[in-house]
């Protein structure tokens, strides 16, 4: 039963690498929420925007990749700044909903133009990483995943660094858990907002090289923003080890579901087992598994 | 001038509670119901007459989400997925048993009233977001379900056929019969959320989404009205389903994706969150705009770029148009159209005084 | 009170009168095609190529006259792939007086297909669902003209047969599909075949909008060890499926790709000719820019002082667009030929339809006979190969398992 079990491993690893790499575009959203209390909506679409740019770098201005890769991450930082100072701004301290539909809308400005500037069709995102897989015993590597799982690991180690260690991390956390006493402390609260969402374009940015690479890039790159809602609610929504952890989990689960769920019900549960789990765990946990927990008052 | 309430006396509590009491209100509803009733479908072509009846659905169904997000305060992704319910419930039973369709509007409305309050059980513990989300999975399972159980879905296609409705020995399939068929059970929708809102149960409602706790304190049962809630949402979200398997003629349900789900949830924001006035007006306006940036794009863009780029552009645009409104009104006016149908009112109500 | 309230509603009687008015603006002369696209939806890789595709065939032909001395008018509505739009852009169209619709998109087939044949306006739905309407008798008034998801399928198999050696017993044969109405509707055919020639099939679904098929393909590559696999997907997933294959290290000179995986786009999209090299596609319209309609058409840009339009050079869904325009332009053509008064209807249409045989159109349509019980017309198609930077044809115009098409139309029909 070798053949079996070198099939488990086989998406035991699929999973794994995919998890981290959820978990990448996961922190970009995890990112949002924890300095700002912004829900983002939009984030597959920063993801297929930063995409679209790099791509459209490569392909038509034949620029080489660290020229493309830099312009795709400074143009989304620019971006995130931007978007800030323009509409989010005028949305703080508005309902939780209100932001959410913001971000609903201008996750549908930003599939409209992506096309329009760029044209329809799908683009390669080309990387000089090898396609052929790393063959370890029973275990098929695509060295693309490798690479994002490690791009993955090494932001989370990043930005967790950032935000317990470094001064401008600690103010950012001071301006999420409370804004009027963070602005008396002397902390200029607009400036970290518009941080928040900087470091939000960047982590998008590199999310878009490397799913760009994996699927191609068009408008259906947004759609790997769905997959976001099931990793950030398992893993709390303003926790970064949550982002990692929920990424992982989601990945396993569903290769897991795919590999022998499917093929006795006919196909179809990877996309939604990810959403029951994370059901369940709610039920258990209602803020995630490392989430804050919101203590109410009447 | 029009200050309304000069010279209007009551004698009984009745009277004073009513839903218009003013004489002018009366005029107006009288007026706007003789538009709906006479003009518009006696006059207007067979296309402007389809798009009526899709604003029509979509009233309908605004009307559900808006007592679930706007007067309870329960965020829900799942409408589309209760309006599949009602409309494979409906379709099953029309092609199954031959019911007649009174049964199945009603037997569609109470499985999708069933199913919500199930995908309702996790608002017990989880709030906000997070139920957000939960919603979410609700509707991704229910599309999965109905895809996947041939028995609901009547086969690979899983699409139904339904038979036009009959009324007697009529049979109603051109779009001014679809319109009056419709426009009953708008308006039924209409005054039963008008009603609720003011009954007990509304009101309980209110409190739930102001404040939850201090409501459970006093002694409202907010689980059971969390499902109640839930419930009665679904329930108009499974009969939008049913009349809107009968305007197409067919169940299928991938008309009834999460982008569907999203549209509602825009159809009452940018309306105007717990009010029914707003749902209205978030229906028409959400409905209306892609056409109505067809229409003008088709007239004028012509003008302007040669017609490749204009058939490129038309749909993109639509898309950032509709964004762009999305969060026009977000940034301007948060309450919504209702709001600005409000100051309106209140402007004219003094005027020609300021204040 | 009252006179305000009267005045006003006479008012609107005014204007919703004048409104009215403003109804079918009557077609002297034009004939109207209604045209359905996709260009920001899922599928949008291939409605911004295809569509452009029926443009300019109808632009060529009204440059030439138009049809019997009637210019055609092709309204195109995008509607994103939805339903709803799809119903509105149909009432549009009617209200404009089209007499013909070409349909896109399996769920808007099935959604219209009641008011087509209510309405008596011939829609065509080539090489998608449903494909239990080819039958014509069934369904009068929907027109499939090309192989549908079941010709596609026995045509896959026929195809793996011989490359395989003639003979399937024993092998396995893995079906990779869009996890939806359209993807599903081949298997039937296929689980039919698969006892008829003893092959061991295996599905494998991949959910909408399928962006994320690694498990999917590892099962194919590693566990299921499948010798041959059809690939039913369409959007942005062939494009995802290619590179999934190669990263596993699945030759991709063992996937066949029905039609809406089979274009320059798709290969494009995953990285490009050299990348997909081995892929077998499957076509129901001529590859390439070597047909004489296609030179005409640049002909006509020429002589208006214009570049051809780039579209052209995504030849596979761009022929296709082509293809669907021109039948639409013969079915006119033989509904004009019989009433010479010009007035035609959605029914004269229909019967113009059924009588298209041998109209190949330089080879770029295959040659189709369209029956008033046969409104596929053959089912025939081409596969073609990815090979050294480019297509190259490796089969001519066939179909193969008639007769187990045949056999599941009438079942269908029974329903």
């Amino acid at each position: 039963m070798s053949d079996d079990f070198g099939f488990f491993l086989l998406l035991m690893s699929n999973g794994l690498l995919i998890g981290l790499m959820y978990g990448l575009i996961a922190l970009g959203f995890v990112l949002v929420y924890k300095a700002t209390d912004a829900v983002n909506f939009a984030q597959g679409e920063f993801v297929m925007i930063a995409g679209i740019l790099v791509a459209a770098a490569l392909g038509v201005w034949k620029a080489p990749l660290w020229l493309a890769a830099g312009l795709g991450i400074a143009a989304m930082i620019g971006f995130g700044f931007a978007l800030e100072r323009t509409t989010l701004r005028k949305l703080i301290g508005r309902p939780v909903i209100a932001v959410v539909m913001a971000t609903i809308g201008l996750a549908s400005i930003l599939r409209g133009i992506g096309p329009t500037a760029f044209g329809a069709g799908s683009r390669p995102l080309p990387l000089p990483i090898p396609d052929e897989p790393i063959v370890v015993g029973p275990l098929f590597i695509p060295p693309i995943q490798l690479v994002g799982g490690l791009v993955s690991l090494m932001f989370l180690g990043g930005f967790g660094w950032f935000f317990v260690k470094s001064r401008k991390g600690i103010a950012m956390r001071a301006v999420a858990d409370n804004q009027q006493v963070a602005m008396a402390m002397g902390i200029n609260v607009q400036r970290y907002f518009g941080l928040a969402w900087a470091m939000t374009g960047m982590v998008s940015a590199l999310g878009g090289i490397i799913w760009g690479n994996i699927i191609g890039v068009d408008v259906n790159l947004s759609l790997v923003g769905f997959k976001v809602f099931p990793v950030v609610i398992l893993g709390g929504l303003d926790s970064i080890p949550g982002a990692v952890i929920g990424g992982l989990i989601v990945g396993l689960v569903e290769n897991i579901a795919a590999g022998y769920v499917d093929p006795y019900v006919g196909g179809g549960t990877k996309d939604f087992a990810p959403y029951v789990l994370m059901i369940l765990a709610l039920m258990i946990r209602p803020y995630g598994i490392f989430g804050k927990k919101i203590i109410e008052r009447v | 001038m029009i200050h309304r309430e000069c010279g209007v006396l009551k004698t009984t509590y009745e009277a004073d509670m009513g839903l218009y009491p003013l004489p002018i209100a009366k005029w107006t509803v009288g007026i706007i119901a003789g538009l709906f009733f006479a003009v518009i479908p006696l006059t207007l072509h067979e296309y402007y007459l389809s798009i009526a009846n899709l604003v029509w659905i979509a009233v309908i169904g605004a009307l559900g989400l808006n007592i679930l997000v706007g007067y309870t305060g329960q965020v829900s992704i799942g409408h589309g997925a209760f309006m599949s319910v009602g409309a494979y419930t409906a379709a099953n039973l029309a092609t199954r048993l031959d019911s007649p369709w009174p049964v199945n509007l009603l037997a569609g409305g109470l499985m999708a009233a069933a199913v919500g309050a199930v995908v309702g059980i996790p608002s017990l513990r989880i709030k906000g977001l997070y139920l957000a989300i939960a919603t979410l999975a609700g509707q991704l399972i229910i599309e999965w379900t109905i895809n996947h159980v041939t028995f609901i879905s009547g086969g690979v296609q899983a699409s139904i056929e339904v038979p036009r409705p009959r009324l007697g020995s009529m049979v109603l399939s051109s779009q001014r019969d679809m319109y009056y068929f419709l426009l009953v059970f708008v308006v039924l929708a209409i005054v039963g959320t008008m009603n609720l809102v003011r009954s007990r149960v509304g009101r309980a409602f209110i409190a739930i989404r102001d404040q939850d706790i201090a409501a459970e304190i006093i002694g409202i049962d907010i689980f059971r009205y969390k499902l109640l809630a839930f419930a009665i949402s679904s329930f108009y979200a499974g009969m939008t389903g049913v009349l809107y398997t009968y305007f197409l003629g067919i169940a299928n349900y991938e008309q009834f994706q999460i982008g569907v789900s999203i549209d509602y949830l825009a159809m009452i924001i940018i309306g105007g969150l717990g009010s029914v006035l707003g749902s209205i007006f978030g229906a028409i306006f959400v409905t209306l705009l892609p056409i109505v940036i067809r229409l003008s794009m088709e007239a004028f863009g012509g003008m302007f770029l040669p017609q490749q780029v204009v058939l490129n552009l038309i749909p993109n645009l639509r898309l950032m148009m509709f964004g762009a409104l999305i969060v026009f009104f977000l940034i301007v006016e948060p309450d919504g159209l209702n709001r600005l149908w409000r100051n309106i009112r209140s402007y004219f109500r003094i005027w020609p005084f300021a204040y | 009170m009252r006179h305000f309230g009267i005045g006003l509603l006479a008012a609107l009687v005014a204007v919703m009168g004048a409104l009215g008015a403003l109804s079918p603006a009557a077609a002297q002369q034009e004939i109207v095609i209604g045209l359905q696209c996709d260009r920001t939806g899922p599928t949008q890789i291939v409605g911004t190529v295809l569509c452009p595709g029926f443009h300019d065939y109808i632009a060529l032909v009204n440059s030439k006259g138009g049809v019997e001395g009637h210019k055609l008018r092709a309204l195109e509505i995008d509607h994103e792939y939805k339903v709803p739009p799809a119903v509105e852009s149909y009432e549009r169209h009617k209200k404009e007086g089209a007499v013909t619709m070409a349909i896109y998109g399996t769920p808007q087939i099935y959604a219209l297909a009641a008011k087509l044949t209510e309405d008596k306006i011939p829609g065509t739905s080539p090489g998608f669902g449903s494909a239990a309407a080819a039958d014509g008798i069934r369904y009068p008034y929907i027109f499939p003209i090309a192989a549908t998801y079941w010709s596609q399928g026995t045509a896959a198999v026929d195809f793996v047969k011989k490359q395989l050696g003639g003979s399937l017993k024993g092998k396995k044969i893995a079906f990779i599909f869009y996890d939806n109405p359209a993807g599903r509707e081949p298997i039937e055919v296929l689980e039919d075949l698969a006892v008829i020639e003893g092959f061991q099939f295996k599905m494998f679904a991949v959910p909408p909008p399928g962006v994320e098929m690694g498990a999917q393909i590892l099962d194919i590559a590693q566990r299921f060890r499948a010798d041959f696999v059809i690939g039913h997907l369409f959007g942005g997933a062939p494009a995802v499926s290619i590179k999934e294959f190669k990263r596993v290290g699945y030759p991709l000179k063992k996937v066949v790709s029905f039609v809406w995986g089979s274009a320059e786009a798709n290969i494009d999209a995953a990285g490009g000719f050299a990348v997909a090299e081995g892929y077998y596609t499957m076509q129901f319209a001529g590859v390439g820019s070597d047909y004489p309609v296609l030179n005409e058409i640049r002909e006509m840009y020429k002589k208006e002082g214009k570049p051809a339009p780039k579209e052209m050079a995504s030849t596979v869904y761009y022929n296709r667009g082509v293809l669907i325009a021109a039948l639409h332009v013969e079915a006119i053509r033989n509904a004009l030929k019989a009433k010479k008064d010009g007035k035609i209807t959605g029914a004269d249409v229909k019967a113009g339809f059924e009588k298209i045989s041998n109209f190949t159109l330089g080879g770029l349509v295959p040659p189709l006979k369209v029956t008033p019980t046969d409104h596929e017309g053959g089912g025939l198609v081409q596969i073609w190969q990815v090979k050294g930077g480019k297509f190259e044809k490796v089969t001519d115009w066939y179909s193969a398992y008639t007769d187990v098409v045949a056999k599941h139309i009438k079942q269908a029909a029974s329903k």
